[in-house]
């Protein structure tokens, strides 16, 4: 696992995908931290939730060439000939994109330490944030690398994970929408109207629990929840589950 | 020792590989022939465990590459058709990169691959982007690549397609080195080129296999193909009609004829076991017809399987 770690996380460094990355989000960062210390009050912790709504940028950049450059330069064929196994490939993969994640939120700490050095405040909400904020990026960057197992073009990888990420960040909105609709469909066919609501606030709490940014909204105010860290692990192990299943069908593929 | 057991593979209703078995002794070279789309590459990755066969069995050294596929590994290197590299790091970088896959610990790597490096001569390219290197100079690194974790057997597929001459006869020399310590397959779909440096040849075509026999005992085979091309300065039709007088001439044939010269081909019969090339070259020499070229001709693939398949 350390083998395709070492290469697939030194190779962001051997073209500029990595430091586009960094670039993007030290940009970002540096310009909302800024702008906060400008005013005076600094809050570490809503820095890194609007740092959150960047993922559907940098999560497509680091992850769309994890799988497809392999299956493009023919690479992958080391993974099914060599002793290492594909559950390796996969965690290997997937630990070098989330450590460059790591690496670009040293800017982040860079603010802590700036914030704390002027006696600013970094309280148990603002760490509340930041696992939030890495919880997340595994589940996004799991769902970057399913797109790259399924197809060997960058591009298109890159726009299927763009894809996953915003419809999941759009899925408070959209639970709304979905809630109300459902609740105007049912009363204009005649259904009464506490029954329309109620089927409405249904379809509003079924949409509604899948998103991840609901279920962590309140780390902030430093209210931990365990289950819904659970959840944003499972999401990720599940989307890595099938990026495995993905590699190793193609052993066993009739076409 | 690798046991190929009735192998299939099946891609839809087209069975891509239909019921190939044969085996690689210790130390021998065997080679893979066939024309392009007969399943050499297939049954390649097959063995190297990178596809799933429909079924059969393919054990390696004993080992079931599906049920062991560890061990079964660790006896393999295969250098594919494409081979593996990532064009992004140095020769040394990779080499490392493919230690760490195969497992080869740090304190052995450094001995292996100065040997293999020295073998494969790569030593001048070593610290050099591998996509700055010439396709010769890849081949060599992809087939470096197939050898480190030492094992016992190789498989080449197609390892001199895309290079030229000169280093078509390096790759060849490299290979016949290599066979004194390893088993290898190799495949081709150049007959001349797999007897050369093969020992044993398995002709595949359409899945099946056409023959398994070895070099010499193939050569013999053909023995009965003997065709010579002539190309002479000379009217083509009376040229035509002298070489036909010669004994042991079967069929005359001509290729080309223009103003400057004239082209045959000359097809012996099989049963002549005489050299009929001096009596032809006193014959033209009568007629004052100077010879421009003569030479033998090389049996293509296909009167290969139809000299195969006809006995």
């Amino acid at each position: 696992m350390y083998a395709i770690f070492k290469r697939e996380f030194l190779s962001y460094f051997r073209s500029p995908v990595g430091y586009v990355a960094i670039s993007i989000f030290s940009f970002l960062a540096g310009f909302i931290f800024y702008s906060q210390f400008s005013y005076g009050t600094v809050n570490i912790g809503s820095e890194v939730i609007s740092l959150r709504s960047f993922f559907v940028i940098i999560v497509p950049i680091i992850t769309m060439g994890l799988l497809a450059e392999d299956k493009k330069r023919g690479t992958d064929i080391l993974y099914y000939t060599t002793p290492v196994s594909l559950f390796n490939v996969v965690a290997g993969k997937v630990l070098a994109a989330f450590a460059l994640y790591a690496v670009m939120f040293l800017n982040v700490v860079i603010h802590i330490i700036v914030t704390l050095a002027c006696g600013g405040q970094f309280g148990v909400g603002a760490v509340g944030t930041i696992i939030v904020f890495f919880f997340m990026a595994f589940m996004f960057i799991s769902m970057g690398m399913f797109a790259s197992a399924i197809t060997d073009n960058q591009i298109v990888s890159a726009i299927v994970a763009f894809i996953f990420i915003l419809i999941t960040q759009l899925l408070t909105m959209m639970s709304e929408y979905a809630g109300t609709a459902v609740t105007s469909l049912a009363s204009t066919i005649g259904i009464k109207s506490e029954s329309a609501s109620s089927a409405g606030s249904a379809v509003k709490n079924f949409v509604g629990w899948f998103d991840p940014f609901a279920k962590t909204q309140d780390f902030r105010l430093g209210v931990f929840s365990v289950s819904a860290l659970i959840f944003l692990l499972s999401i990720g192990i599940l989307f890595l589950y099938m990026t495995y299943r993905v590699l190793e069908k193609k052993r066993w593929s009739q076409a | 020792m690798i046991e190929i057991n009735n192998l299939v593979k099946r891609y839809g209703d087209k069975k891509a590989v239909n019921g190939i078995s044969f085996t690689v002794n210790d130390d021998e070279v065997l080679g893979f022939l066939g024309p392009n789309g007969a399943g050499k590459s297939t049954t390649m990755n097959i063995i190297t465990g990178y596809l799933s066969s429909t079924s059969g069995t393919v054990k390696v050294n004993g080992h079931d590459i599906l049920e062991e596929p560890e061990l079964a590994k660790k006896e393999i290197g295969y250098l594919p058709e494409n081979p593996p590299l990532y064009t992004d790091m140095t020769v040394k970088e990779y080499l490392d990169f493919i230690c760490d896959l195969k497992g080869v610990s740090k304190d052995k790597r450094k001995k292996q691959l100065d040997r293999i490096v020295s073998l494969v001569k790569i030593s001048e390219v070593y610290d050099r982007l591998i996509g700055n290197l010439s396709k010769g100079y890849k081949q060599r690194v992809g087939i470096a690549q197939a050898m480190v974790g030492n094992p016992s057997i190789l498989i080449l597929d197609e390892p001199t397609v895309g290079l030229d001459p000169n280093q078509i006869i390096e790759i060849r020399k490299l290979i016949k080195s290599l066979a004194k310590s390893h088993s290898i397959i190799i495949s081709s779909h150049i007959l001349s080129e797999i007897q050369e440096v093969a020992d044993r040849v398995v002709i595949i075509n359409k899945g099946k296999v056409a023959a398994i026999d070895t070099v010499s005992d193939l050569s013999k085979r053909l023995s009965g193909q003997t065709k010579l091309l002539m190309t002479f300065k000379g009217p083509l039709k009376e040229g035509i009609g002298k070489v036909r007088t010669i004994p042991g001439v079967q069929s005359v044939v001509p290729r080309l004829a223009d103003s400057k010269f004239s082209q045959l081909e000359i097809t012996i019969v099989s049963d002549s076991s005489a050299d009929i090339r001096s009596a032809i070259f006193y014959m033209m020499a009568n007629e004052s017809w100077p010879i421009l070229e003569f030479r033998s001709l090389d049996p293509s693939l296909e009167e290969v399987f139809l000299s195969i398949t006809a006995r």
